[in-house]
């Protein structure tokens, strides 16, 4: 029984330091959210481009951006609801946001992935989101 | 004809080097650190050549595989540990390929992923039960060649060759050196993952190896595993070269094969799918096979492809449950690609555990005879093996330091 309860200390512990710490949003949390949100505007910009100029594969095209849009829901959902460290509630709900909005253009983009006006017209949003090179 | 015979090490190499994890390993090394890790997969290259060469030459000279060796030099409880840690590290591997062929027939097709999951269950049992060792080997081993494409895609990228060149030398980044030793660790943990040389000495033994193939086995591990790395090579010069200066973090078989996308077009884009699909699938078989040999090595029981299915009637019952554990693993909803990341992880732990073994027998002449390690191989081994007892030692506390490598 004690050998059990020590195993079950031992797993919450490596649990709470691999960053599974109740869903708290602190300083350190939002800027690595904010960088995964970044990165995914910029990736779906990298995806716009490729549809606009080349002959995408309609299935990738469509599936990877319904990929991406799931993964930029999830922060929406996620920093629109955890909670946060008391002066960052402000940058949270607007990171939460920006997720959103990202989300809404691969929404966009996954619905017409053979489309190369749409796309080009959706790469300038997405490079203005994340803020890319 | 000589082509065909260095299959098992191209199979064990991209199985080994370029799975899922790997692929998004590698090229997340470069998206975060450029070419700065170059170096590290040299390093692993060279090791599992190293102890790739000598489990095969056991294979070769005793017709007995790693686990027979683990089982009679570590004895049943050390042995038994072995087993337990290989086998769940196997399958974690196991559920994560399959989720990865099923992402990448969804890449390709469209179709849902739920049912391309029972698909690639279906399709991989099928292959396993019907095609011969031989030309499992030749079909994922020269299909995953496919994967060249990111060669290709490395050099039209053009990368800073200078930069590259750097990047194959040793060196710390003193900037975020925890994050940097996590992906070392990693590399060198993904590139000596225990399921190859499993897998490979099994091999070996398969393909009815004797002392004539030891000139074969060195061709297999050199060749098959140098390509492995220069695959990873390609892959870290596209992060380094695309992804880390569009700030983009990949995480997501997607993102890699977009990775050809950029500067081949949609031609590179499919020879990357398609080679990822093999390559996946191909490391599917290697897990698969892999925890099957283990357990029936490691009980003693008939084991092998070279015999009919009904001829190792509890190998083939062991594959089969095997692969339907796989299934209830990823049906679950788990991402096969964290997965398979704490897959390589965990691994690293179980590394020593296997090295050994592979060790104490290359150097006992009573197994080996004239066959034994000489100088080269002891010295490469041993420097090998108190660098796999680091790793071993750092992995998990890297891992929660650097938040899975997220920083």
């Amino acid at each position: 029984m004690r050998r059990q309860a020590l195993l079950s200390a031992l797993v919450l512990l490596v649990l709470v330091l691999a960053g599974c710490n109740g869903g708290t949003v602190d300083q350190h949390a939002l800027d690595k959210d904010s960088e995964a949100i970044d990165s995914l505007a910029c990736e779906g910009a990298l995806l716009a481009n490729e549809i606009a100029h080349t002959a995408s594969h309609t299935p990738f095209s469509r599936v990877h951006a319904g990929e991406l849009y799931t993964r930029a829901a999830n922060f929406q959902d996620a920093l629109s609801r955890r909670p946060t460290t008391p002066g960052i509630e402000q940058a949270v709900r607007e990171e939460a946001k920006k997720a959103g909005a990202i989300a809404h253009l691969f929404d966009q983009l996954a619905g017409d992935p053979s489309n190369p006006e749409l796309a080009a017209t959706l790469k300038p949003k997405f490079e203005q989101q994340g803020g890319c090179a | 004809v000589k082509i065909f015979q260095i299959a098992l090490g191209i199979l064990a190499a991209i199985g080994g080097f370029v799975d899922i994890g790997d692929l998004v390993f590698n090229t997340a090394a470069g998206a975060t650190f450029g070419y700065q890790l170059l170096w590290v997969i040299v390093i692993g290259v060279v090791g599992i050549i190293v102890y790739s060469e000598m489990c095969g030459r056991v294979a070769a000279v005793s017709e007995k595989a790693v686990f027979d060796a683990v089982r009679e030099r570590v004895g049943f409880g050390g042995g038994l540990v072995t087993l337990v840690a290989a086998q769940v590290v196997n399958l974690m591997t196991l559920a994560a390929e399959v989720g990865g062929v099923a992402i990448c027939m969804r890449l390709l097709s469209g179709l849902p992923y739920r049912w391309l999951i029972l698909v690639a269950i279906v399709a991989l049992g099928v292959v396993v039960w019907v095609v011969s060792f031989d030309w499992i080997e030749r079909i994922f081993g020269y299909g995953g060649l496919c994967l060249l494409v990111f060669a290709v895609a490395s050099v039209k990228l053009h990368p800073d060759w200078g930069a590259v060149a750097h990047g194959f030398v040793p060196h710390l980044n003193t900037e975020d050196s925890l994050l940097y030793l996590y992906f070392a660790v990693g590399l060198l943990g993904a590139a000596m993952t225990p399921y190859e040389v499993y897998f490979y000495s099994s091999g070996g033994v398969e393909e009815g190896w004797t002392p004539k193939n030891l000139g074969l086995n060195k061709a297999n591990a050199i060749i098959g595993y140098g390509l492995g790395g220069f695959l990873s090579f390609a892959l870290m010069i596209v992060g380094g070269t695309l992804f880390l200066a569009e700030g983009i973090e990949p995480e997501t078989l997607g993102t890699i094969a977009l990775g050809a996308q950029v500067p081949l077009g949609q031609i590179g884009l499919l020879l990357a799918l398609i080679g990822i699909l093999f390559a996946v699938g191909g490391a599917s078989i290697d897990t698969l096979f892999a925890g099957a040999y283990n357990l029936a090595q490691f009980m003693g029981w008939e084991w092998g492809r070279y015999r009919t299915n009904a001829g190792a009637p509890r190998f083939t019952l062991t594959w089969m449950v095997l692969l339907l554990l796989a299934l209830g693993i990823v049906v679950t909803g788990v991402d096969p690609v964290q997965l398979t990341e704490y897959a390589v992880i965990f691994s690293v732990v179980a590394l020593p555990l296997t090295y050994l073994p592979i060790l104490l027998v290359a150097n006992d002449r009573s197994y080996m005879g004239r066959y034994v390690n000489g100088r080269v191989a002891n010295t490469l081994g041993i420097a090998y093996f108190i660098l796999i007892v680091f790793i071993s030692l750092t992995a998990i506390p890297l891992m929660i330091l650097t938040n899975v490598g997220q920083g």
